[in-house]
């Protein structure tokens, strides 16, 4: 293995932080991520609908809670970021995202307050040929409620090109 | 918002094979905007031309996790009003930019039973404008309900 992951960047591995909301997710929190997704589905806005269903009420759009933007309370950086990330000592390079696997172990609700743990899981480099090297950084999100309740992970793959 | 019935799809009428409802999505600077903003998204990477095409990229380009939410979008629009997704994953292989229209299939390739839940298991791609390989066979498995309970 050469470069790119060095001891430094893989004593990365395993670390772990974790943030927790200020306030309940709210109600048109729901309906606006719904609407920017061009999604109708009664489910996220209509309680006679919803309260018909088997999950008794209105829920959130199952990715919704793994968008976590709004919980960490930081001002904006210069490209105007406000999330989470790795401070990672990968100077110089270019970030894409590989993918997601996302679990939902139960449906989220306006009223739930959301508290995301990260964990960087794994990093590891791999040759392309059009890309060259890439570095892959690994992390898993857990989500849980007030109540201590798990509502989804979410394990990201990050890849950092030359 | 639309007025909608409560339509339900019961695990005994999923049929192997069957398709989920397309999904065509413009991908307007509009619709990354709107994204960025219900996501507390505002890095310039969503919507500031000059930024990214310092960057060589020809346009805003959309969160990867749109992407893993418009999958979503189809497969809860599919399953009804008791269905869930429990299970998504997908690889993202190419960007997409503002002005791409993307296409959404996808597919029921088996049942399960795990844990007592009745889920349908499904396969999704997105194909972005002159075939262009968005994401190829992202699985995901939705709970869905039995006529009987």
């Amino acid at each position: 293995m050469s470069g790119r992951v060095t001891p430094e960047l893989r004593a990365w591995i395993g670390r772990t932080v974790t943030y927790e909301a200020p306030e309940e997710l709210g109600r048109s929190a729901l309906r606006y991520f719904a609407l920017a997704l061009g999604d109708d589905n009664p489910m996220y806005h209509d309680d006679a609908i919803a309260g018909q269903s088997v999950h008794g009420g209105v829920i959130a759009p199952p990715t919704f809670v793994c968008e976590t933007n709004q919980i960490f309370q930081r001002p904006a950086d210069e490209n105007g970021y406000i999330g989470h990330h790795w401070d990672l000592p990968l100077p110089s390079t270019r970030f894409i995202r590989g993918g997601n696997a996302y679990e939902f172990h139960q449906p989220v609700r306006a009223d739930d307050r959301v508290a995301v743990t990260w964990t960087l899981v794994d990093i590891y480099e791999r040759d392309t040929r059009s890309c060259g090297q890439l570095v892959f950084v690994v992390s898993e999100a857990r989500y849980r409620n007030q109540r201590g309740e798990l509502l989804a992970t979410n394990r990201e793959t990050n890849i950092y090109s030359p | 918002m639309t007025k909608t019935t409560a339509r339900r799809k019961y695990f005994e009428d999923v049929t192997v094979g069957e398709d989920l409802p397309p999904i065509d999505v413009d991908v307007s600077l509009t619709a990354l905007v709107m994204y960025a903003g219900a996501t507390w998204d505002f890095h310039r990477y969503h919507y500031d031309t000059a930024f990214v095409t310092k960057l060589d990229m020809p346009a805003p380009f959309m969160d990867g996790q749109m992407l893993g939410a418009l999958m979503a979008r189809q497969l809860m629009t599919w399953g009804g009003i008791d269905c869930f997704v429990r299970r998504l994953d997908y690889r993202q292989r190419a960007m997409v930019y503002a002005g791409d229209t993307i296409a959404i299939r996808g597919k029921v390739i088996g049942t399960a039973i795990e844990n007592g839940r009745p889920l349908a298991l499904c396969t999704v791609s997105v194909t972005g404008p002159e075939d262009r390989v968005i994401s190829r066979d992202a699985t995901a498995a939705v709970e869905l309900t039995r006529k009987s309970a």
